[in-house]
């Protein structure tokens, strides 16, 4: 409906845009770019003042990042915008190595802990049959 | 209405900042220019004293001034420190 700026329940992009002033914000570039930052203000073309920003750069090599104190970021080619910053980020980022060995060292020994029970109920069965016969 | 004055700065008061200052302009080609920003308006068309151009994180080139169009313009980065005294060389 046109009337929507009226209504209390309901939010414009751009008003929901507002509510983030002076939080995180996470930025996707029409290119394979990101960025994060506290965002400090916009404008009608979705320009946009960050602070302590961390650019990521997606590459064929991996991702590049780089920290900047403030910029103005063009809004041309801004494809989205998520409140809250890099805390989905880092859900996506790949296990350490630590965190790697440790999920292995976990997961072989729930196998061999599953092969040495299911040998022992073989043996078990097998003395079984050995002693009804 | 309740809520505290925050630090919100407009991308106009952004750019009326930042004259004067030393910056890193980046391009959406990739390539970064550092300089001394003299002035820009609201199309990101910017003139910038004592150019040098980074691709790749290698200095290409130096500029005594330049001018970029403002539509090549990825975004404009500046140090937080705010507006500091110009540096006094003889």
């Amino acid at each position: 409906m046109a009337s929507a700026t009226n209504s209390t329940n309901q939010l414009l992009p751009l008003e929901l845009i507002d509510k983030c002033i002076g939080s995180k914000i996470w930025v996707i570039m029409k290119s394979e770019k990101e960025f994060t930052g506290t965002l400090l203000g916009f404008d009608d073309y979705v320009n946009m003042v960050l602070e302590d920003v961390t650019e990521y750069e997606n590459t064929p090599e991996g991702r590049k990042t780089t920290h900047l104190d403030q910029i103005l970021l063009n809004g041309n080619n801004i494809t989205m915008l998520i409140p809250g910053g890099e805390e989905y980020l880092l859900q996506a980022t790949p296990l350490t190595s630590q965190q790697i060995t440790k999920l292995s060292s976990f997961l072989t020994k729930q196998i061999k802990r599953s092969l040495r029970l299911s040998l022992n109920t073989m043996i078990f069965y097998y003395l079984i049959c050995f002693y009804t016969l | 209405m309740q809520q505290p004055p925050q630090q919100e700065r407009s991308p106009t008061e952004f750019l009326s900042n930042v004259i004067g200052r030393p910056v890193v302009v980046k391009l959406n080609s990739g390539v970064d220019y550092r300089g001394i920003l003299s002035c820009l308006d609201g199309y990101m068309n910017i003139a910038l004293e004592q150019t040098e151009e980074w691709v790749n994180g290698q200095l290409k080139n130096k500029y005594g001034d330049a001018f970029i169009r403002g539509n090549n313009v990825l975004y404009i980065s500046a140090d937080k420190t705010r507006k500091r005294e110009p540096l006094n060389i003889q």
